[in-house]
């Protein structure tokens, strides 16, 4: 667990600090976003996390312990870090890039190999193609997805991701956002995520932090609650006038009750059961219908959903959704 | 010279062995080893200075100002101090003395083009500074310091030839011997060789520059 305490930031020669006064718990295996508008303080707390910045006041426990009393290093090499602006080494091949930490770990030739291939399949990278390939050979978005690699090499059991897809296109964006969900269900890994995309935030959050101006936590609760209770008009904002839709993005049209299918609904459109409600509801107002076919990852047909239903799962709490199987 | 010949091959042929190689040989040894020893002194004041700034004005004038004297008079300046006699000593520290300015400010300038971004990743990640120094800034600095060699190594072989005038040895006595005897084949082959000696320590370290650098040549090869 990752514990701040009362932590502040100072600049030196800055009229106001960075991170003001800022508490909050990071739970073990989740993934804990820190979000809001540019210069508010997001990567400034997160690099307090491994010393890259001393904190002016305050204190991150890790683990309950002081993290000043731990040795620095070592403290580093435990977590992996994916910079903002990537910062791979240039003069490092891709394999050597994401062997970075386990070569200081005096990992043998053939593990580092395997675990670098291993790496870049699972970002998207065919590792035929990329392993021997220099930083400058790769576009911005290649490289980032590096930089996530090399993060994840040494296997660590914490995590600061400073907007690790910030320049991944959207449909790669995607399918990363959703594989990392994946593996994060396996590995459960404890995460500061840093994102100004509300909806990434939405997507990745077990639990969101909404920082201000001037580094003061505005808001710091699950998506649901921040979603349905914004405690202040700036956290409404922010998080958007469409808050009601982006609630239905929550959820996977798979896990809500259905009805059996009348007649054989062949004009009606067909969404896959992992799709999110959010999604269902574009796919309704597309096909200029109030209804919907059900497929299973399979492609048989599982049932349908209609928009009433829909308008009555959101007037009830996401927590009661999945409880009572959500119907009306 | 009427209608003699401008090199007269015989003699080079008759002297080679035993005046035109040791003197090229005296050359080599004269620059290589100045600059080695200006190599030996600029690393460290140079990393030095990226970690202590403040040094950077003083050590720049300093070393701008020992480049400014022109070499004759350094040559004549030094062996007057007591305890240093007219040979190749005075001629070493002038020579060392010349390639500090741009050794010096090469080592800087190669270590402040690192992105600031690769250190941070690089101290992110848990390395120490003293394995970010050998296995990120130098490496990514090292192009740069060797274009650093290359000037330093170039000047050095041209002031070199004077200071066959104080003793040092080198291709300078035979253009100063030439210049004695008013005989142009000697001369000529002094210079000469100087000349091609300065165009292959040139040209081969330009390559080896190159060489330290495949990851910018691979992605220039790729974009071409
Ligand atoms: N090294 C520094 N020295 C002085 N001020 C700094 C320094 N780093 C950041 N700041 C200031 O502190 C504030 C917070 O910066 P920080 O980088 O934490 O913001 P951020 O939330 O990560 O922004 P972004 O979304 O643009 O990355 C900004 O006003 C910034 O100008
Ligand atoms: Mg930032």
């Amino acid at each position: 667990m990752i514990g701040f305490r009362n932590v502040t930031k100072q600049y030196a020669g800055a009229a106001r600090p960075a991170v003001d006064n800022f508490s909050l718990e990071v739970y073990d295996g989740e993934i804990t976003i820190f979000v809001g508008p540019s210069g508010c303080g997001k990567t400034t707390c997160m690099k307090m996390v491994n010393r890259l910045i001393e904190p002016s006041s305050g204190e991150i426990l890790i683990n309950g312990k002081d993290n000043k009393s731990l040795n620095e290093t070592e403290l580093r090499r435990g977590i992996g870090y994916a910079i903002q602006q990537i910062g791979l080494f240039p003069h490092r091949t891709i394999a050597e890039n994401i062997s970075t930490v386990p070569r200081l770990l005096k990992w043998d030739k053939k593990r580092m190999r395997d675990r670098a291939d291993e790496l870049l399949e699972l970002v998207g990278l065919d590792p035929d193609t990329y392993r021997d390939r220099y930083p400058s050979e790769l576009s911005g978005g290649q490289q980032q997805r590096v930089g996530v690699a090399r993060a994840l090499a040494a296997d660590p059991p914490v995590m600061l991701m400073d907007e690790p897809f910030g320049a991944v296109d959207p449909i790669a964006r995607h399918r990363l956002q959703q594989q990392f969900l994946d593996i994060q269900a396996k590995v459960r890994k404890t995460i500061i995520f840093v994102t100004h995309d509300i909806d990434e935030a939405i997507l990745m959050g077990d639990r969101i932090a909404v920082l201000k101006e001037g580094g003061i936590l505005a808001q710091y609760d699950k998506p649901e609650k921040l979603l349905t209770e914004p405690n202040s008009e700036f956290v409404a904002n922010f998080v958007g006038a469409d808050r009601a839709i982006k609630r239905l993005a929550l959820t996977c049209v798979g896990d809500v009750q259905l009805e059996p299918v009348q007649g054989d609904g062949q004009q009606l459109p067909h969404v896959p059961e992992d799709e999110n409600l959010r999604d269902v509801l574009a796919a309704m107002l597309a096909g200029g219908t109030d209804r919907v076919i059900v497929l299973s990852c399979e492609g048989e047909v599982r049932g349908t959903v209609s928009e009433q239903t829909l308008r009555s799962l959101f007037r009830a709490p996401a927590a009661e959704r999945a409880a009572s199987g959500a119907v009306q | 010279m009427g209608d003699e010949p401008l090199i007269r091959w015989r003699w080079v042929r008759r002297n080679w062995s035993d005046e035109i190689l040791p003197a090229l040989g005296d050359h080599i040894v004269l620059c290589g080893i100045s600059v080695l020893i200006a190599l030996a002194i600029s690393i460290p004041i140079g990393i030095a200075i990226t970690r202590y700034r403040r040094a950077q004005t003083p050590v720049m004038f300093l070393t701008g100002l020992l480049y400014t004297i022109p070499s004759l008079s350094f040559f004549a300046i030094l062996i007057t101090f007591p305890g240093v006699k007219i040979g190749r000593t005075p001629a070493i520290i002038a020579l060392v003395a010349y390639s500090l300015l741009v050794l010096i400010r090469n080592t800087v300038v190669g270590i402040d083009s690192v992105p600031r971004e690769t250190i941070e990743a690089a101290r992110g990640m848990g390395l120490t500074s003293s394995q970010i120094l050998r296995q990120v800034e130098l490496p990514l600095a090292l192009p740069i310091i060797v274009a650093g060699i290359r000037i330093a190594t170039v000047s050095a072989i041209g002031i070199a030839t004077i200071a066959a005038y104080i003793n040092a040895g080198g291709l300078g006595t035979l253009i100063f011997r030439g210049i004695d005897r008013d005989f142009p084949t000697q001369i000529l082959i002094g210079a000469g060789l100087a000349t091609l000696l300065s165009v292959l320590v040139d040209f081969g370290l330009l390559a080896v520059e190159r060489w330290l650098r495949p990851w910018s040549r691979r992605a220039a090869a790729r974009a071409a």
